[in-house]
């Protein structure tokens, strides 16, 4: 029993990167009806922004330039990196897909993946060579809660990613530019009709996206510190998948994909082997979008054909 | 015997009743009409009668073959063919494939034929070509045959998807709003276009179309649909002074 | 093409004349050409590249050692034109002129030839050619199998990502089912194996086998294949782009986790049948055939109707799902057998060999060469192939450079260099093209 109830905790802290990557394919998709292959390393690439602004940061703190406590440099890092990941995501929208926006969809699906192979070698030849690792901002401490051991890293995890998933849902459901996304999510080509301003939201949902990204960036790199370049191949494509399995361009399905493919693969590799984790995994994903080929929160609606 | 004998056809779209109790019997040879206003369920009774749909209720007698419930591609087969309201043609083709692939229900050579060339691929390829050639001639359009069909003016590609209905050698052709978008002197034309089509290939036709002019100068019997139920039925003559069309089409708007 | 640059007046006369000696040569002439230069390479090659500097015998026409050495330049010029473009151009117009004398007796015997005799025989000729050019090295030798096997995965992906217009990344995936069958048939049938016991066949059958062993190898990959047909094809859209993910994931895990295969450390020891740059030839005009003939038939060209209208090609009397099944298991029919291929040609697979990058990579000569195009899924594998060995030198900046390449064809040719259009071989069609082998669609605008 309280080895369940331990798992469980584990899948909601493993879940919530899932989750919150699963996010920007959610929102690209909604509103472009395609999905963005570069955004994995988009969160690869905010690992390392994340840790070289942690690393100057906790340069400058320990050299008592500005001295700062480490949650305070932690709040710092998340912010700045989540800014910066943002453009990370623009940049990606501009050179990847804004040229491509009237070829056929799987030309721009194409090119994301180039964009995504030329950051992961980018990233590699620059900083590939040395190992890096992510700096300790909070000190690891466990409490014993029940049965369950928690660290005060997951519980901070899981409690950010929520409150920057109910934040985003406040932002599209109460902001004028939330209304607008909305709305091209609804029907993509009289939006400009109505005097929205096109790129400018295309751009600003892609920002959004990678901002997610850059947090899931900054607390996957402080519970598992040593980053490495295909990172993003290996959390951003079960990120995608979990956004499918929830429901391609739902953002409430993105969240319960992500904590759901979370939750299986913990629990597989609780109770099997852990190399057996991807097998059943998949074998899971595969026969629930057998039975429900739209995910679990997907509409038939949003999976207009624009070949 | 009728060559299309449709009885209490009835249809639902989730709670939505598309069509209710729907009879009707086409004879070999015969132009019928069905007309009535918009949303009337006209398009929803061709889908149910070419397999896109299958009935909740009812019964569909093809040629003296109960074709209720078959797929498609076996009603179009069995010799029922279509064009539609806002031209379907496979856009990225040339206008010849679009109408040698409507051959595809009678090619013989297989898949084997397909992969190795062999089963007499060769000589059944030349003679569809010959044979849809042939008819784009008797259209009008064999000099249009090797261009890509979404470049073609609006005529032509509704030729074109003419000729695709025909290459599937239909005994019954439905005809959905064939005068859409068109102007009265092109809808003169079109008339006795298809008055030529069902000569030259023994065809009956049953159309669907908003312009009296056309029903009235081309239908033998006509049928009104309104909310998914005949209100009336007759000569164009009949129906035309019959007070209950008058009343469905003055409801809504008359196009 | 406009040419950007304008030459002085006296080379533009040299190239008009040039051009004018040139302009209807028979494909023969040219074949032979190529022959000529190939010999005199192997002939001359290695000495005038030490004499001019550039080492050993370059193996891409000296073009990777650009980024190598810059400075080798103008020696690499002189060694291009001293070994392929004189001698080609030279025996070319020679054979050219013997052909014109001969004209009316002789060689008019190539004219005779019926159709497929041509071809057989101009393909024979290619592989002489071929195999003169990849015996300078083992190097080239290796790469020209390999890019046997990609152009039979990138033409059978075509088959549904262009045909059939949806999105399969699956290709890495039937590769590994293909391979790893392949492997055991053989490894079982002709190896003294720890796993599989000692040989079942004596070893001299091994090369008559592996045909067999190939095709069992594409037929379970069909079969596996099924998986993600079946529920697939009830939805349009990107479904089949998830479900071929998943598939893909699932396969490379299951090999993972089988140890008697040798689970991720991988499975060697493969009987060497694929040594000969003959047995890969032969696959892939095969495996390319086949599909051509396909996807010119009427029959073939069907799924290109499912894909621009499906409701429409289903009352047009096509039997959609059998279409759609028919193309997405001959493209996993193929890659399968592609994979077995690609285990015997390197001798040694594992799990990680058959991941997302090798369905990237596929993807990338597909949408280089362009959708719905025979020559030009064999054109994007040609090209993609030699931009990443010439780039070789680069080392992992190769992987920066090719992807720019990508993006910049994709934003100024959205369908690919030969989206939806043919170009014609004139050494594989002799007279003017019969209707039922045409197969050149104009650029379609949407």
């Amino acid at each position: 029993m309280s080895q369940v109830a331990q798992q469980l905790f584990n899948a909601l802290q493993w879940g919530s990167f899932y989750a919150l990557i699963a996010l920007g394919y959610s929102m690209v998709y909604s509103i472009l009806m395609l999905f963005n292959f570069a955004h994995g390393d988009v969160f690869m690439v905010a690992t390392y922004i994340g840790y070289f602004v942690a690393t100057v940061l906790l340069g400058l703190s320990l050299s008592g330039v500005l001295p700062l406590s480490g949650v305070a440099i932690f709040v710092l890092t998340l912010l700045l990196t989540m800014f910066l990941a943002s453009f990370i995501g623009i940049a990606v929208e501009r050179v990847a897909y804004r040229p491509l926006r009237d070829a056929p969809r799987a030309s721009a699906a194409i090119t994301g993946l180039m964009v995504g192979i030329f950051l992961e070698t980018l990233v590699l030849w620059r900083l590939g060579a040395s190992r890096r690792n992510f700096p300790t901002l909070i000190e690891v401490s466990t409490y014993q809660i029940g049965p369950v051991q928690v660290t005060n890293l997951k519980v901070l995890t899981i409690v950010l990613a929520v409150v920057l998933m109910i934040l985003l849902h406040l932002f599209i459901k109460k902001t004028k530019v939330g209304m607008a996304m909305r709305a091209m999510s609804y029907d993509y080509a009289v939006i400009p009709l109505m005097g929205v301003p096109l790129d400018l939201i295309i751009a600003f949902t892609f920002a959004l996206g990678s901002a997610l990204a850059g947090a899931a960036g900054v607390l996957f790199g402080m519970a598992y510190p040593v980053l490495d370049p295909y990172m993003g191949v290996l959390i951003g494509w079960k990120a995608f998948v979990a956004a499918i399995l929830g429901g391609r361009g739902s953002i409430l399905g993105a969240v319960a994909g992500g904590f759901l493919l979370g939750f299986i693969e913990i629990l597989v590799a609780a109770v099997l082997t852990s190399t057996m984790r991807d097998l059943v995994a998949y074998s899971i994903v595969l026969l629930i979008l057998t039975f429900r080929p739209y995910g679990l929160f997907g509409e038939e609606h949003s999976v207009r054909l624009r070949l | 015997m009728p060559l299309l004998e449709i009885k209490n056809l009835t249809h639902f779209f989730g709670g939505l009743r598309a069509v209710h109790n729907f009879n009707t019997r086409i004879e070999p040879g015969e132009i019928r009409g069905l007309i009535g206003p918009n949303g009337a369920g006209k398009t929803t009774v061709f889908n149910l009668t070419t397999g896109v749909y299958k009935p909740t209720e009812g019964q569909i007698i093809f040629d003296g073959q109960d074709i209720t419930g078959k797929p498609p591609h076996q009603i179009g087969k069995l010799g029922i063919s279509r064009t539609y309201q806002n031209l379907r043609l496979w856009g990225n083709l040339t206008a010849l494939d679009n109408v040698k692939i409507a051959f595809y229900g009678r090619i013989r050579y297989g898949l084997l034929g397909a992969f190795f060339g062999i089963n007499g691929r060769y000589e059944e390829e030349r003679r569809i070509d010959r044979e849809a050639r042939e008819l784009m001639a008797l259209l009008g359009i064999e000099g249009y045959a090797d261009m890509v069909v979404s470049g073609l003016p609006y005529g032509i590609q509704r030729k074109v998807e003419m000729a695709r209905a025909l290459a599937t050698r239909p005994k019954l052709l439905l005809l959905d709003e064939p005068t859409a978008g068109m102007t009265p002197a092109e809808m003169e034309e079109t008339m006795e276009f298809v008055l030529y089509i069902r000569d030259t290939f023994n065809l009956t036709i049953w159309l669907i179309e908003h312009k009296m002019r056309f029903v009235m100068g081309l239908c033998h019997w006509i049928q009104v649909l309104n909310f998914g139920e005949i209100i009336a039925e007759g000569t164009p003559q009949e129906v035309q002074n019959n007070p209950e069309v008058i009343r469905a089409y003055l409801g809504t708007a008359v196009t | 093409m406009q040419r950007s640059f304008e030459l002085p007046s006296g080379l533009r006369r040299w190239y008009a004349r040039l051009r004018a000696a040139y302009q209807d040569v028979p494909i023969s002439a040219w074949l032979v050409g190529m022959l000529a230069a190939v010999l005199v390479e192997a002939l001359i090659g290695r000495d005038l590249a030490y004499i001019l500097g550039l080492g050993n015998l370059p193996s891409f026409f000296g073009l990777s050692l650009i980024f190598k050495k810059w400075q080798l330049i103008p020696n690499i010029l002189v060694f291009i034109a001293v070994v392929y473009v004189i001698p080609a151009l030279g025996a070319t117009y020679l054979v050219r002129k013997l052909m014109a004398r001969l004209s009316g007796r002789g060689l008019t015997w190539l004219d005779r030839l019926p159709s497929w005799g041509y071809i057989l025989f101009n393909l024979a000729f290619v592989y002489v050619i071929l195999h003169f050019w990849a015996s300078a090295s083992d190097y080239r030798l290796l790469v020209l199998r390999l890019l046997g096997v990609n152009i039979i995965l990138t033409l059978s992906l075509n088959l549904v990502n262009g045909w059939m217009g949806e999105f399969s990344v699956s290709v890495a995936g039937f590769m590994a089912v293909g391979a790893y069958v392949a492997s055991v048939l053989m490894v079982w049938g002709f190896v003294d194996d720890n796993v599989f016991g000692p040989a079942v066949f004596p070893a001299s059958w091994a090369p008559f086998a592996f045909p067999i062993a190939l095709i069992i190898a594409g037929a379970v990959t069909a079969v596996t294949a099924l998986a993600v047909a079946i529920p697939s094809f009830r939805t349009r859209g990107d479904y089949l782009a998830i479900i071929t993910l998943a598939y893909m994931f699932i396969v490379k895990s299951s090999f993972e986790n089988i140890d008697f295969l040798g689970g991720a450390r991988g499975f060697m020891g493969q009987p060497k049948v694929a040594e000969s740059l003959l047995v890969v030839f032969v696959w892939t005009v095969l495996a390319v055939w086949i599909m051509y003939n396909y996807v010119t038939s009427t029959l073939g060209k069907a799924t290109s109707a499912v894909r621009d209208n499906e409701p429409a090609a289903e009352m047009m009397t096509v039997n959609t799902r059998k279409v759609k099944m028919v193309a997405f298991l001959t493209h996993a029919f193929w890659s399968g057998v592609a994979g077995g291929l690609y285990a015997h040609i390197v001798g040694y697979i594992n799990p990680s060999s058959f991941g997302l990058v090798k369905s990237a990579e596929i993807l990338g000569m597909l949408y280089l060469g362009g959708l719905n195009s025979v020559t030009g899924s064999i054109l994007g594998t040609v090209l993609f192939t030699m931009l990443s060995e010439i780039l070789r030198p680069l080392k992992l900046i190769k992987w920066m450079v090719i992807p720019v390449i990508l993006i910049i064809v994709m934003i100024k040719r959205p369908r690919g260099l030969l989206g939806f259009q043919e170009i014609r071989l004139p050494f594989l069609e002799r007279r003017a093209a019969k209707a039922d082998e045409e197969v050149s669609h104009a650029p379609a605008g949407d």
